[in-house]
């Protein structure tokens, strides 16, 4: 059968391989010597933490998946085992490329502008040295915790991340037997610690662990040191199994459950030249084979140059080019939103624009007397939002606040259930969550009683109600009282409160009931036009492409000459250049100063455009396992806003990445095409909209400032 | 403000559903929310009579979330009935003191004919369609968790309607305690439902011709809404999309189905009796046509409500539905047509002069009027126990619209125009009729009796009655030339019971026609 044909594993990529390509395009900006010094010691950073991240879920799960004996091929035909053997290969290769570009690169360049780090102990100056060695004595020394192995003392508990300092000790006047010792390094302290200088000289600084090793000695002082190196350990301990995967599988593991090896080390980080004496101890005891031990020539766990991008004295080795949020145009600052908005749908483009129209539609909801009730789901918010205040004075002020609150967010549950009490203390309807689904939509409902009946106010979004992140992720937002919308949204808070589905839907498409068949037909309609002769267009931006029916969906669709052309930042498991599809299909990545978050979906439907904006991501456990909602844009000027964020994209060349078809992302090809850098192209249009209250400037009549502010 | 909020809740057999409604003179209704929530009633109900102690927590629960959110909408007003499972339980008046006690709100019940009536109502309102549907022979098709309704039009009137216990619930229960494969579900749905058709088919729908099904339920009209024939058509289907369905049904797994028809995978097994029942349903008449206008009852309740309070009004004519409905009875029951138009205008002109003393308004003029019609169907059984017959005929044939305790009304004055006239301290022995309407009863029986005794001839000499009211008296004029000998001569021992009544004597004055 024809539709048979793109269903062979040959033609997707693993999306654990795919992942490690991502976080070298992130690799690859600190690499990268048009970005500023220290933004490339930010991207460093990142791509460390990240790593740190996918061992933690990812490796850790697909241990779990070996541990359990199960042997499902994944998209691309490879079983767990294949693909830990082929991830130990590349991300083995990452981390020694992190580490050249951090001797090599960034080290020199940084004592070029003045900041000097001490590798070694041994390189301090003698008054250097005094000066840790006093710091050890009345900072470090009273944290730290020194524990010796012998007979009698068991192998201590080294804790998951925690960076330690393994030495081999020999008791004084002993028979020479060798005995293990190790000592974490507090993490109570700033790993980078400042040492003063002589005026005029460039700033230093030493890594917290150097001073610790210096100062060993002082910790045994029954013993004599052999040696002593810094060792990290990864565990797959106390992760949940992630709703990425299948459900068979989490039966295997349930029903193998005693078998798991909870705690298991899943990776060893040592400094490369380590003692094999104390290296095989350590191996033995967190029994871990070679392959997972990743010798580094540096500093162990790179994320402390997040600290030191955040040491003062550097601004000018900075980004700056990027402006700061700005002004919508239609929504000035203390205007009624609600006014604002039954002009007309607003879309809000972050974080070009600001985030604080979104904070003050809660708060004016809030406050106005007409407002009857506001519904909102809330995914990941900052530390002391904003938002949850609004609603917590929302309730206060006697309106009906209902809060769906997903605990099962990663990583930030217990935080969530902190605010989550409180929202309930201030008189909000909570709800945590969902059985069995994470809610990952991203939808607000105001419910306004006004002198004609009652409106609904409705925002939906792409990225999380977190004033925070609204700075540092790209993501659109839609605001609106469109009746049908607000119906639908109406009908969400319905389902998600337990009632049954809604009979119909106007606009929105609903996971996990309704959104996959929906991309599907939107995907197939083009085909249909394309067969049939027609243009058939489709342009995506997404997170990740990693779902297999959404995937053939679009390979068919390529195959009978639809364009289509997708801007995907992370994992995709989407090959390009396969045959009888060619360059029908072009993928590329953009990884840049903000992280790019928004989802967005053109399909040319045969002269009838359709534009959608969604929380979700083509990967099974958004379309799936999730709570989401896409949307449609109907007004002609966002259509427009839409296109453009796209076409730029698309045009980028500075950011972007192709996807090439032997797998591999290469940046694009420069020649006769400018430098459009996208994200800096939309910062300088937001700053300049916000001057001229939206304006496209395109007559040729100056227009002189008559006041100057 | 010119726009009221109203909720209409409805305790269904399978789901507690509302719908808050915003109601203005202007725009007429608009729906803004619609809640529903699953819960299954019927079955307790109907196997043991009475909901268990869970159940009933769960509705309180519910209840109490529905009074929140129409808290929310600063509500105006609401009316919540119970259908079925509510009616059908033991302890209705427990259970409703209960649920009253614990939420807040007051539940009425519904008779079946005034559930149907509502629903009925709700599909009036949808307008054009149903307009232009009506032209041609229509059935309406309402299926509910504990019965079915079938009610057919002759133009643009509704005729009959007739009740068979043949609900989804009822049959899902059946089937299941028949421990069936599902393989045989069909032929056995078909069995069940072709026993009752066939005698609905001789007796109500002789050689009508019905084109088009309105139907009324909460499964196949979700596939229809979804699955139209086209954009422009939405809720119209004919019957290949039902057999592509059956066919699903029987070689496809629920989940697949449910994701196909894009309907919950728990409701597949229901939707399916439903189709199968209406697949049955449509070859006995012979219908091509299925039109589902996805009302709800809650739609009807607001229609009811916004009708009540003026504040929208139909352009189909309810009265007359009702009145073609007592029609078509005595037309079956071999009832004289040409005598009830005599009594009903006699009656009706006496009514109508005798506002200031009865006090009664348009309803139980509406009553009086059926009762004239319906005031012989029992000679159709016996002629010596007429009364009594009538009085059965009627209490035992649904009339759509009426209530039950309307129709014990109308049965009661036709009964007490042959019989003896029981007081309310002998007629409450055996009735749960309240003092109201036994006093509703007294006065239309006066007036029906009265009427009668101007025909007792039964050969239509007073159909030009004139009455007036003066002083004590009511004074009949006859404009007729006839001999009204006998008329006067039994006349006294009707009046005697109309002025017990009124206190008023009626008086009888014939005028002779000049030249007549």
């Amino acid at each position: 059968m024809d539709n048979l044909k793109y269903a062979d594993p040959g033609f997707y990529t693993n999306r654990e391989l795919s992942w490690v390509l991502f976080d070298k395009r992130v690799l690859s900006e600190a690499q990268d010597k048009q970005n500023p010094l220290f933004e490339r010691l930010k991207f460093l950073s990142i791509s460390a933490s990240n790593l740190d991240e996918f061992f933690m879920v990812r490796v850790a799960s697909l241990k779990d998946m070996v541990n359990a004996g199960y042997e499902k091929p994944d998209i691309a035909g490879m079983t767990p085992k294949e693909q830990l053997k082929e991830l130990n290969i590349v991300t083995h290769e990452l981390v020694s490329q992190q580490y050249a570009v951090y001797n090599r690169a960034l080290l020199p360049q940084l004592l070029q502008n003045g900041l000097k780090v001490i590798e070694k102990h041994e390189d301090l100056t003698e008054k250097e040295a005094a000066y840790v060695d006093k710091f050890y004595e009345e900072n470090v020394y009273p944290v730290l915790t020194p524990m010796a192995v012998d007979s009698s003392r068991p192998f201590p508990l080294i804790r998951n991340k925690s960076l330690n300092i393994g030495a081999l000790v020999k008791k004084k006047g002993g028979e020479g037997e060798l005995e293990f010792a190790t000592v974490q390094v507090p993490s109570v302290l700033p790993r980078i610690v400042q040492v003063p200088v002589e005026a005029g000289e460039e700033k230093a600084v030493i890594l917290l662990e150097e001073i610790i090793e210096r100062n060993i000695q002082k910790l045994f002082l029954n013993y004599d040191i052999v040696c002593s190196y810094p060792f990290r350990i990864m565990r797959n301990a106390d992760f949940s199994i992630e709703e990425d995967e299948a459900e068979d599988l989490l039966k295997e593991i349930e029903r193998q459950l005693k078998k798991r090896q909870w705690g298991q080390a899943i990776r060893l980080e040592v400094e490369e030249g380590i003692d094999k004496r104390l290296l095989n101890i350590i191996k033995e005891e967190l029994s871990i084979g070679d392959e997972d031990i990743y010798r580094i020539g540096g500093p162990l766990d790179l994320t402390f140059l997040m600290k030191m991008y955040g040491l003062p004295g550097f601004e000018h080795l900075k980004e700056k080019g990027y402006a700061a949020p700005q002004q919508v145009p239609e929504l000035p600052g203390d205007c009624d939103i609600f006014e604002q908005i039954r002009k007309g749908d607003i879309l809000l483009h972050h974080p070009y624009e600001t985030f604080t129209p979104v904070v003050d539609f809660i708060r004016q909801a809030a406050r106005d007397k007409d407002v009857l009730a506001i519904k909102q789901t809330l995914y990941r918010v900052s530390g002391n939002s904003p938002i949850i205040a609004a609603l917590a004075q929302a309730a206060e002020n006697g309106k009906q606040v209902s809060v769906l609150v997903e605990l099962k967010a990663r990583f930030d549950e217990e935080n969530n259930i902190v605010w989550a009490k409180m929202l309930e203390k201030a008189g909000c309807h909570v709800i945590y969550g969902l059985v069995g689904l994470k809610t990952h939509s991203k939808i607000t409902l105001v419910v306004r009683r006004e002198e004609d009946g009652i409106r609904r106010y409705v925002h939906l979004g792409t990225g999380n109600y977190n004033d925070a992140t609204a700075k540092l992720y790209t993501d659109v937002g839609l605001l609106t009282c469109s009746p049908s919308i607000g119906e639908d949204a109406t009908a969400v808070f319905n389902m998600l409160s337990g009632y049954s589905e809604p009979l119909s839907w106007n606009k929105l498409s609903l996971a996990p009931l309704w959104l996959k068949d929906r991309f599907l037909h939107l995907i197939n309609r083009e085909k249909k036009n394309a067969m049939a002769g027609r243009e058939g267009h489709i342009i995506a931006k997404v997170n990740s492409l990693c779902d297999k029916n959404i995937i053939e969906a679009l390979y068919e669709a390529a195959a009978e000459g639809v364009k289509i052309e997708l801007i995907v930042r992370g994992i995709c498991c989407l090959k390009t250049g396969l045959p009888g599809i060619g360059n029908n299909i072009t993928v590329r990545s953009i990884v840049g100063n903000f992280l790019e978050h928004c989802r967005i979906f053109y399909f040319a439907n045969d002269g009838k455009p359709e534009y959608y904006c969604a929380s979700a991501d083509w990967m099974p456990r958004n379309l799936e396992r999730r709570v989401e909602i896409m949307f449609p844009v109907e007004k002609p000027e966002l259509r427009e806003k839409l296109m453009h964020i796209l076409t730029m994209q698309l045009k980028d060349t500075v950011k972007a990445h192709i996807l090439m078809p032997d797998g591999s992302y290469e940046k694009v090809d420069r020649r006769g095409k400018g430098i459009i850098n996208a994200q800096l192209e939309f910062c300088n249009e937001a700053v300049h909209a916000a001057k001229t209250g939206g304006e496209v400037i395109n007559h040729r009549v100056f227009i002189p400032e008559m006041h100057h502010d | 403000m010119a726009v009221k909020t109203f909720a209409a809740i409805d305790v269904g057999s399978y789901e507690l559903s509302m719908k808050i409604f915003e109601v203005s003179r202007n725009k007429g209704m608009k729906e803004i929310d619609h809640i529903r929530h699953e819960i299954d009633m019927g079955t307790e109900s109907y196997t043991t009579g009475k909901l268990s102690y869970e159940r009933v927590e769960e509705l309180c629960r519910i209840l109490c979330e529905f009074k929140d959110i129409m808290k929310a909408y600063q509500t105006d007003d609401y009316v919540a009935y119970g259908t079925s499972a509510v009616r059908e339980s033991e302890n209705t008046a427990i259970l409703l003191n209960q649920i009253e006690i614990r939420t807040g709100i007051h539940i009425e019940v519904l008779s079946n004919s005034e559930q149907r009536f509502l629903d009925y109502k709700s599909i009036a309102f949808q307008g054009e369609g149903f307009d232009k549907i009506i032209e041609n022979g229509t059935a309406i098709v309402d299926i509910g968790g504990g019965s079915i309704q079938i009610s057919l039009f002759d133009k643009d009137t509704l005729v009959s309607t007739q009740n068979m216990k043949l609900g989804v619930l009822r049959l899902q229960e059946r089937l299941n305690h028949l421990d069936a494969s599902v393989g045989r579900y069909d032929t056995l749905i078909d069995e069940l439902v072709d026993s009752q058709m066939m005698v609905y088919k001789k007796l109500y729908l002789k050689d009508r011709e019905i084109k088009n099904i309105i139907v009324v339920d909460d499964y196949i009209s979700a596939m229809l809404r979804k699955k139209s024939i086209n954009q422009e058509m939405k809720g119209y289907a004919g019957k290949e999309l039902f057999d592509r369905f059956e066919k699903e049904y029987h070689t496809k797994g629920l989940l697949e189905l449910a994701k196909r028809w894009d309907m919950p995978e728990e409701n597949m097994p229901r939707t399916y009796i439903s189709l199968v029942m209406l697949k049955r349903i449509m070859e006995t008449m012979g219908a091509e046509l299925i039109w589902a206008p996805g009302v709800t009852l809650c739609d009807g309740i607001a229609y009811e409500y916004a009708e009540k309070n003026k504040i929208i009004t139909s352009s189909h004519d309810f009265e007359q539905d009702i009145i073609a409905c007592a029609q078509n009875i005595s037309k079956r029951y071999r009832g004289s047509k040409k005598r009830s138009e005599t009594l009903e205008q006699i009656a009706l002109t006496i009514f109508d002069s005798t506002r200031k003393i009865h006090g009664l308004g348009k309803r139980e003029r509406l009553l009086l009027q059926l009762s004239t019609i319906l005031h012989d169907c029992g000679k159709y059984i016996s002629m010596a126990t007429l009364g009594e017959c009538s009085y059965s005929i009627i209490m035992a044939t649904e009339i759509i619209g009426l209530s039950h305790r309307e129709r014990e009304i109308v049965a009661n004055v036709v009964k007490y125009n042959h019989l003896e006239f029981e007081y309310y301290e002998e007629m409450g022995r055996y009735s749960t009729l309240d003092q109201d309407s036994y006093l509703i009863i007294a006065k239309l029986t006066a007036i029906l009796r009265l009427s009668n005794g101007l025909d007792r001839s039964h050969k239509q000499k007073f159909k030009n009655v004139k009455t007036s009211l003066k002083d004590d008296k009511l004074i009949i004029t006859v404009d007729t030339n006839e001999d009204i000998t006998l008329e006067k001569g039994l006349f006294g021992a009707r009046a005697a019971f109309f002025q017990e009544v009124y206190n008023v004597r009626p008086v009888i004055r014939q005028k002779r026609m000049i030249g007549g």
